[in-house]
Formats: C-alpha cells, sequence, structure tokens
C-alpha cells in the first residue's frame, strides 16, 4: 500500500535529485559572463536551482498536506498487470528485436486475458508485427531494431 | 486590392487535376502520420521531402502543406478517440476532447472540433492573404529580444493561468528547460547536461518526451482506475455532425479569441503548440462555465483547436517573408523551399508570385480536402474504439516504442520514454501539469538562445527588453500574467465580502 505522503514525497525526491544533477553537471559548462556573453552552463544551473527549490517546496508541502492511501493492493497489482510485461517487451528488444518482441507481446496479453483461442492470439501477434513492418519499414524507412538474435541470424 | 488580384491568379495555379491530386495524396499520407504517434508532421514532411526533389516547386510545396494540414487534423483524431495526442499541438485538446468521446459523443467531439479547426485554418489563411507583404516590413525590425519576449509570455502565461499548483507547474517547466538543454548549445557549441552518458549529445527528443509522459503515463492512469473503453458506435452520426457544426456559432467569441491568439503565435514563432496551451487556458479562465473544463466541456475543444490550426497556418508567414519558420514543420518546409532552388524571405514575394500566391491559394482548397477527407476516414479510427483494452494497451505500447525508437533509431530513447512513461504517471497522480514541461522542451531551446542572443547585444544589460516600444509590451503583459492569479487573490482578499447570501 502506498500512501499520498510517501508518493508526494518520492516524486519530490526524483525532481530533486534531477534539479541537484542539472546543477552540477551546468557547471563543468561554466556560469556566469564571460568575453563570449553568457556562458552555456549559466541557463541550467538557474534551472537547476529553481527544479532543486520546487522539489524541497513541494516535498515538505506534501508531507505537511498527506492524504490517506492513494494506492491500494488491487491498483498496485493492475498497474503492474500493465507495466511489467511492458518493461519485458522493451527489456528484450535488444536481444530478439522489434519484431519478435512486438508478435510475443501481443500474443502474452491475448493469452493472458483468455478470451477467444490461441490460435486468434498468434494471428494477431503476426499481424502486428506484419503491420509494424509495413508501415514503418516499406511505408516510412525507418529501420526497427533486429536486436541480437537478427544479427545472430543474419538480418 | 492587389492581394486579392494575386490571389485569384494563384487560385489558377492550385485548381489543376495535377495538384488537386497531390492535395488528397498529402492530405492522406498527413492525417496517418498525424494519426500515428510518434510519426508527427515534422518527420512526415522530411520523409516526403526527397520524392518531391523532382518536382515543380509549387506542386512540392502543395504536397508538403498539404500532409501538413492532415496531421494538424489527424493529430486531433487521436486525441478525442484515444487521448493520444498524436502531435504536440493537439495535447491540449485531450483536455476536453476526450472526457466529452469517453461519456458517449464522440461525433460531437470530432465535428467540434473539426469545425473550430477548419475556422482557425480559414481565419490563418485569410490573415496570410491580407497581410502576407505587409506584415512582412513590419517583423523585419524583430531582433532577438523580441523573440525572447515572445517566449517569455508563452511561458509566464502557464504559470499565471493554468490552473495547477503555481511551484508544481514551474518545476514541471523547469525540467522541460533543462531538457531542452541537453545535448549541444547551439550558441557555444559545448556539449552540456549529459550526464556522462554520449549518446546524450543529440539531446532529449520532445516526441520521447510526449509518447512515455502522455502515451504510457495516461496508460498508467487508465488501468490504476481501472478505466475501460466503452464500445462506442463506430459510425458518424452524421446529422449529429451537421448539427454540432451549425451549433458553433455559440462559440463565437471563443472562436475568435482563439484564431487571434493561433494568428499571434504563429507568426511570432511561438508555435501551434504554445498557441493551444495558451488559447485553453485563457478559455478556462474567461469562460463562465470553467469549472466544467476538463470534462468535456465544448469551448474547452473549440478554443485549442481554432488555435492550433490558426497557428500552424500562420506559421508560414514569417517562414515566407522572412525566412523565420513558426514551427518545427515550416522549418522543414523551409529546408525544402531551400532544396528547391528558392530563397525564402521578402524578395521571394517579388520574384517568385507564381510559387507564393499558388500556395497560399492551396492552403484555401487544402483545409477544404483535409476536413471533407478527415470526416470521412473518422469512421475507420473510431471502430479502434471498440476494441478491448486489454489489446489496446500492448498495441498503445509498442507503437509508443516504435515511435520513441524512430525519432533517432536510438535504443536509449525507448528507455527514456519508459522513464517518461512512469514520471508521466506521478505526475498526472499528484497534479503536476504536463503541458509547461512538454512545451518547454520544445521551444525552450529557441527561448534561451534568444536570451543569449539579446544579452550579447546589450552587453549583459537586462535594459534592452526595455529599450523599445513593442519588446516593452511584451515583456509587461508576460509579467501581468504572471502575475495576474496573485493580483486577483489580493484585490479579492481586499474587497469587502458580500454578505447575507439569500
Amino acid at each position: 500500500m502506498v500512501s499520498g505522503r510517501s508518493l508526494e514525497a518520492a516524486t519530490a525526491l526524483i525532481t530533486g535529485v534531477f534539479g541537484a544533477a542539472v546543477v552540477v553537471s551546468s557547471l563543468d559548462n561554466g556560469i556566469g559572463w564571460s568575453a563570449a556573453g553568457v556562458e552555456s552552463g549559466t541557463f541550467p544551473f538557474i534551472v537547476g536551482l529553481v527544479i532543486l527549490a520546487g522539489s524541497v517546496f513541494n516535498l515538505v508541502q506534501g508531507w505537511l498536506h498527506a492524504r490517506v492511501v492513494v494506492l491500494g493492493p488491487a491498483e498496485l497489482r493492475r498497474l503492474a498487470i500493465l507495466f511489467v510485461p511492458a518493461a519485458i517487451f522493451v527489456g528484450v528488444i535488444p536481444l530478439i528485436g522489434m519484431y519478435p518482441a512486438s508478435a510475443f507481446y501481443v500474443f502474452g496479453a491475448l493469452a493472458w486475458h483468455k478470451r477467444g483461442s490461441l490460435l486468434l492470439a498468434a494471428v494477431a501477434a503476426i499481424g502486428a508485427a506484419v503491420a509494424l513492418y509495413l508501415i514503418f519499414e516499406l511505408t516510412f524507412q525507418v529501420s526497427l531494431p533486429r536486436g541480437a538474435l537478427g544479427t545472430l541470424l543474419g538480418f | 486590392m492587389e492581394n486579392l488580384e494575386a490571389l485569384m491568379h494563384g487560385f489558377g495555379i492550385a485548381l489543376s487535376g495535377n495538384h488537386i491530386f497531390l492535395m488528397l495524396i498529402g492530405v492522406l499520407l498527413g492525417i496517418l502520420v498525424g494519426v500515428l504517434p510518434g510519426l508527427g508532421a515534422p518527420n512526415g514532411v522530411s520523409l516526403l521531402l526527397p520524392l518531391t526533389f523532382g518536382m515543380q516547386p509549387v506542386s512540392a510545396i502543395i504536397l508538403l502543406s498539404s500532409m501538413y494540414w492532415g496531421a494538424l487534423f489527424g493529430g486531433s483524431v487521436t486525441s478525442i478517440l484515444f487521448n493520444i495526442p498524436g502531435e504536440p499541438s493537439s495535447v491540449a485538446t485531450t483536455f476536453d476532447g476526450y472526457p466529452m468521446a469517453r461519456d458517449g459523443r464522440p461525433s460531437t467531439a470530432l465535428a467540434t472540433a473539426f469545425g473550430s479547426a477548419a475556422f482557425g485554418a480559414l481565419a490563418g489563411v485569410v490573415l496570410i492573404t491580407l497581410s502576407a507583404s505587409w506584415v512582412a516590413q513590419v517583423a523585419l525590425a524583430f531582433g532577438p529580444p523580441e523573440y525572447f519576449a515572445v517566449y517569455f509570455l508563452a511561458f509566464a502565461s502557464f504559470v499565471g493561468m493554468g490552473g495547477s499548483p503555481p511551484v508544481k507547474t514551474l518545476v514541471s517547466l523547469a525540467i522541460g528547460f533543462a531538457l531542452a538543454a541537453v545535448g549541444i548549445d547551439t550558441v557555444s557549441g559545448s556539449v552540456r547536461l549529459t550526464m556522462g552518458i554520449d549518446e546524450m549529445v543529440k539531446g532529449v527528443s520532445f516526441v520521447v518526451a510526449v509518447m512515455g509522459l502522455f502515451g504510457i503515463g495516461e496508460l498508467l492512469i487508465a488501468v490504476e482506475e481501472e478505466f475501460h473503453v466503452k464500445a462506442i458506435s463506430s459510425k458518424v452520426e452524421w446529422r449529429e455532425v451537421f448539427r454540432t457544426l451549425a451549433g458553433l456559432p455559440r462559440y463565437g467569441w471563443a472562436l475568435l479569441r482563439s484564431a487571434a491568439i493561433g494568428c499571434w503565435m504563429g507568426i511570432t514563432p511561438g508555435g501551434p503548440t504554445a498557441a493551444s496551451f495558451m488559447s485553453y487556458g485563457i478559455a478556462k479562465r474567461l469562460s463562465p462555465r470553467h469549472a466544467n473544463f476538463g470534462k468535456g466541456e465544448p469551448e474547452g475543444i473549440v478554443a485549442p483547436e481554432a488555435a492550433d490550426h490558426a497557428a500552424g497556418t500562420s506559421a508560414l508567414l514569417p517562414m515566407l517573408s522572412l525566412g523565420i519558420p513558426g514551427s518545427a514543420t515550416a522549418a522543414v518546409m523551409m529546408g525544402g523551399l531551400m532544396i528547391w532552388g528558392l530563397n525564402p524571405g521578402p524578395m521571394l514575394f517579388v520574384e517568385q508570385k507564381d510559387f507564393v500566391w499558388g500556395l497560399i491559394a492551396s492552403m484555401y482548397l487544402g483545409n477544404v480536402v483535409a476536413v471533407v477527407l478527415v470526416l470521412l476516414t473518422v469512421p475507420i479510427f473510431a471502430a479502434l474504439m471498440r476494441v478491448p483494452f486489454f489489446i489496446i494497451a500492448p498495441v498503445i505500447v509498442i507503437i509508443c516504442t516504435v515511435g520513441a525508437y524512430s525519432v533517432s533509431n536510438s535504443y536509449l530513447d525507448v528507455m527514456l520514454m519508459m522513464g517518461f512513461g512512469v514520471l508521466g504517471y506521478l505526475f498526472k497522480k499528484l497534479h503536476y501539469p504536463l503541458a509547461p514541461l512538454v512545451l518547454a522542451i520544445v521551444i525552450g531551446d529557441k527561448a534561451e538562445d534568444a536570451f543569449r542572443q539579446s544579452m550579447l547585444m546589450s552587453k549583459g544589460s537586462l535594459g534592452i527588453f526595455f529599450a523599445k516600444p513593442l519588446v516593452t509590451t511584451l515583456i509587461l503583459l508576460g509579467a501581468a500574467l504572471l502575475l495576474m492569479p496573485t493580483i486577483w487573490r489580493t484585490i479579492g482578499r481586499m474587497m469587502p465580502r458580500p454578505e447575507a447570501r439569500p
């Protein structure tokens, strides 16, 4: 279970860490005024400070005005059912390539929900891969990743 | 009336069988790239560009600009039916268009959007027709300070008029600015904010951010809140379409105001994205029904759509007359102009009359073609709404993944996109606004460049923003918008409260 307070705090921490990273990173580029005008780190430096200060404010605000539980076990479960397969799909792209990954992803989603037959799921999976090929590879000439598997098979 | 004569001549050029055919092809391809998130108008136009090298310049520009109109309309279709903006400029259309479609009125939502869009586009073309040569003269005086002032105005209107918690808006906006700064700095040429990852030199594309924040983020919100796409009739109800179109004059004031905002933001290169957000924000503030905004309020569709198309259309005006593109797509087209051997700028109006007026005439025709075609193809897209959510979800994830990848053939972008997805979910859940973040990624770089060039001109003095009447007015207007909520609150506190309400 996740409370509103911890969700607010986690988000403020993410933005705050990003802000801090921007501030530190922009120092490498130099801040302030030089012979060539405003130095290239100045603008990110200020922006980073704004993010950092805003995050601290939001952290305190979120902590003070905490709400009750915002995510119960049922919500978390539903989020996981969507996010985990999506993350696996993205994760395996460098290994097996976009086309097999998409096909397996569609097949898995349809098979999991058990509506219609496995044959239908297989047809939809192949259909998805073919559609991707037709639209991107052929029509718009965007070459999708083949992955390590594709390299191995010589595509 | 010299302009009208030239326009008639232009119609003579645009109204040929060949050019009408090119318009049809362009609009259809445009709707396709507009509907597919990740393949936007800029990508579509640049992918089509090599095919135009053998064509007459006027035929080539008609094909490319028709694709642009198609993409602008197509982007609204997915915004309304799927809550996935096909284009960043149609993000604001999702706010009310999607709730309306979800409540079972997709025909009304689409007709409202297309009707307002057509009005906005018409306003843009009329503006170009009447003032093309004149505006070129005035805008010649624009320097970096004026550009910065215009960007400042756009950003100020967000924090001041957005309606979200101001500090959260500010954080969101600043994150967008930081992301825009990633990569090679255009002024000094140095590499910034790569966090030690070499590939980050290419920067963070707004397409990647939009795919994640809106595509994946919204998907996560949707499953968590156990939302299901309702089975909506796949038929466009033509009676409803005509009834809605006939009822649009009721929003006459909103249409005029939004078209004016759009034209202004298109000419001063704020672009369609900034225009649609600004128009939405202002409509939300001013409308007597502002409590309904975000729940399917028609004015919430009218405002961003009219402004989006007015800006998209009028963005071609500075491109033609000055060589300054008013939007990303206009920039790609300008590249084409130079490849075809034309020189964008004031001289174009003198040396290439046929080209300029042929294009302007084709804009009237192309938008009519676009409205008709998009209405005819909507049933195809509406039919997709009947597909169950557990099938749609993987399809959206795949489209977003491929879209993010295709921006620059980079797997890193796919990872970033997933990261933006999680961030989008958290932000949406905790009422951080997403729109300022996207806008800042898109035009943050340009705003920074304009500021630094101004500083170079003035040797570091901020006085340059108060040196001329135009730039001072813009800056003061921005400051006023920024402080408006605070001022209103203070006035509200000072005024005696009306006691004894019946």
